[in-house]
């Protein structure tokens, strides 16, 4: 005898669920190689070093090469790490981010722009069928934030703190769950792709107002940055709740569609 | 289906991407083949649209950054630099009716554009310049280009390490975008050597590398296969893409 299970998943939002998932680690990844290009970010429309919000870069200090990263005109010492980093041939070189964290490759400019073109048509396509699919079907209902859901989310924060004893009454998904799809999903990956397109001076010749709205073009790649790097911390604080809330149980309900509400312990309850 | 075959291929060639031989193959081989389209997609979905955005005098970079190849050194290049450029011709050749040999006068006789944009580098920074010059159409159709011809190839003076020249190409489409000039002047000065004295494609509305300095020749052709290494460009035979709208 097994537990209750209920279908959780559709198959659209599984299949959109491991594409994406595939996508975005191979976008992150390309987009570094392609960051590493030019390794500086700056809040302007052309590049301009008075306006740099981030730099990595390399010198030798007392012999020794170091890798540096600057913030907001603040340089910390980034070795090994950003700056100064892994070549993908058993030394290290003056790159922003090092090779194990690039796709494909070591150093191709011309294969990463080509990977990231590619998985973010996969991307954008796999994202569109996944909202049409949930719009239609109503599951988009179940994740949605709505203004009622808002006095709930202190609750929650309190209860994942262990300062509250039960969750505020919810759906499918307690509010946080919410908030954290409906800001990744109607927020995070429209304006990744949005930000994208702007970099693109056949984009900024055919809808002018997009790169300009988003402060110029090196603006547009600041922003593309952000949003990935938020982006991955995302992905950190998800990849950490699906290990500590049942790990089997939830990729089970990403495989294949159900997800057990509880354990059968043999007693009954 | 096809999602699941692209999901597989996806996957295995993300686990054999460390691998050299194996992700050689992915990289030349269909795998290759798949990320390609996504450039027909590109311009397909993006094109010649639109016009490059305008700026004014104050947002020009003075200094404006020098990229590419090494300036040309060679004794031809010398010689018409040392002379000003006054034995330079234009040469404007291929599929065309009227075969073109034009002097700098010539080309500055035959329009005058002047255009404030910016220069998008592939490596991700951008530069603003002032420049001015005849628009590629103008040119094109002075020596009017017969029915099969379809691209338009920029021979350059400037040559790789390994002595490989730079060269590039556009469609009839790209060529024939108002803002797609043979520039003369950056910043009010003819070109420097560095920037591409005395003539060089400015194409605002893609990537620097199509914007290519030091042309000698403008070629009408029916196709990129026959020339260098086929796919219309110098550093789209190193793997960038030929449309670079994007």
């Amino acid at each position: 005898m097994v537990g209750e299970r209920v279908y959780r998943h559709t198959v659209t939002a599984r299949t959109t669920h491991w594409v994406w998932a595939l996508a975005i680690l191979v976008l992150v990844m390309s987009g570094l190689q392609i960051f590493n290009a030019a390794p500086y970010l700056d809040a302007s429309d052309k590049s301009n070093p008075q306006r740099r919000v981030l730099a990595f870069g390399a010198q030798m200090q007392g012999g020794q090469p170091v890798g540096t990263t600057t913030i907001f005109g603040h340089t910390i010492r980034t070795t090994h790490l950003f700056g100064y980093t892994d070549d993908g041939m058993g030394g290290e070189a003056e790159r922003a981010f090092p090779a194990w964290l690039t796709l494909p490759g070591p150093q191709s400019l011309a294969d990463g722009r080509l990977w990231h073109l590619f998985f973010a048509w996969a991307l954008f396509i796999a994202y569109v069928a996944y909202v049409f699919d949930a719009a239609l079907r109503g599951t988009l209902r179940e994740w949605i934030l709505r203004p009622s859901d808002l006095p709930k989310l202190l609750p929650m924060q309190l209860y994942y703190l262990r300062l509250r004893p039960e969750p505020p009454p919810h759906g499918t998904y307690n509010p946080l769950q919410k908030a954290a799809y409906t800001i990744v999903l109607l927020a995070f990956f429209p304006l990744l792709i949005i930000t994208g397109l702007a970099l693109s001076p056949g984009v900024d010749a055919a809808v002018p107002w997009l790169t300009w709205v988003l402060g110029g073009r090196q603006f547009a790649r600041t922003w593309h940055f952000t949003l990935m790097a938020f982006l991955v911390g995302y992905f950190a604080t998800h990849l950490v709740l699906v290990l500590s809330t049942g790990v089997w149980n939830n990729m089970r309900s990403m495989i294949t569609g159900w997800y057990a509400l509880k354990k059968y312990d043999g007693v009954g309850p | 289906m096809k999602r699941r075959l692209f999901l597989a291929t996806s996957l295995a060639s993300l686990g054999l991407a460390g691998c050299g031989q194996i992700k050689n193959s992915l990289t030349y081989g269909p795998f290759r083949g798949a990320l390609l389209s996504t450039q027909k997609l590109n311009y397909a979905v993006i094109g010649t649209h639109g016009l490059a955005r305008e700026y004014t005098d104050a947002d020009v970079d003075r200094n404006f950054r020098v990229n590419g190849f090494d300036t040309p050194s060679d004794d031809l290049y010398t010689r018409l630099t040392n002379g000003g450029f006054r034995d330079y011709r234009l040469v404007v050749d291929g599929l065309v009716e009227r075969p073109q040999r034009l002097s700098l006068a010539e080309l500055r006789a035959a329009g005058n554009q002047t255009q404030i944009t910016r220069h998008d580098c592939v490596e991700g920074w951008s530069a603003i310049g002032k420049w001015q010059g005849v628009p590629l159409a103008t040119i094109v159709a002075m020596a009017k280009p017969k029915a099969n011809a379809r691209y338009v190839l920029f021979h350059c003076f400037d040559r790789d390490q390994s002595g490989q020249p730079y060269y590039e190409s556009l469609d009839l489409h790209q060529a024939a975008h108002p803002q797609t000039v043979l520039a003369l002047d950056l910043n009010d000065k003819p070109l420097d050597p560095d920037h591409g004295a005395p003539v060089r494609l400015k194409i605002p509305t893609q990537l620097g590398y199509k914007s290519a300095k030091w042309v000698s020749r403008v070629e009408l052709v029916a196709d990129l296969g026959g020339t260098f290494g086929g796919t219309g460009g110098y550093w789209e035979d190193q793997g960038y893409e030929w449309y670079a709208g994007i």
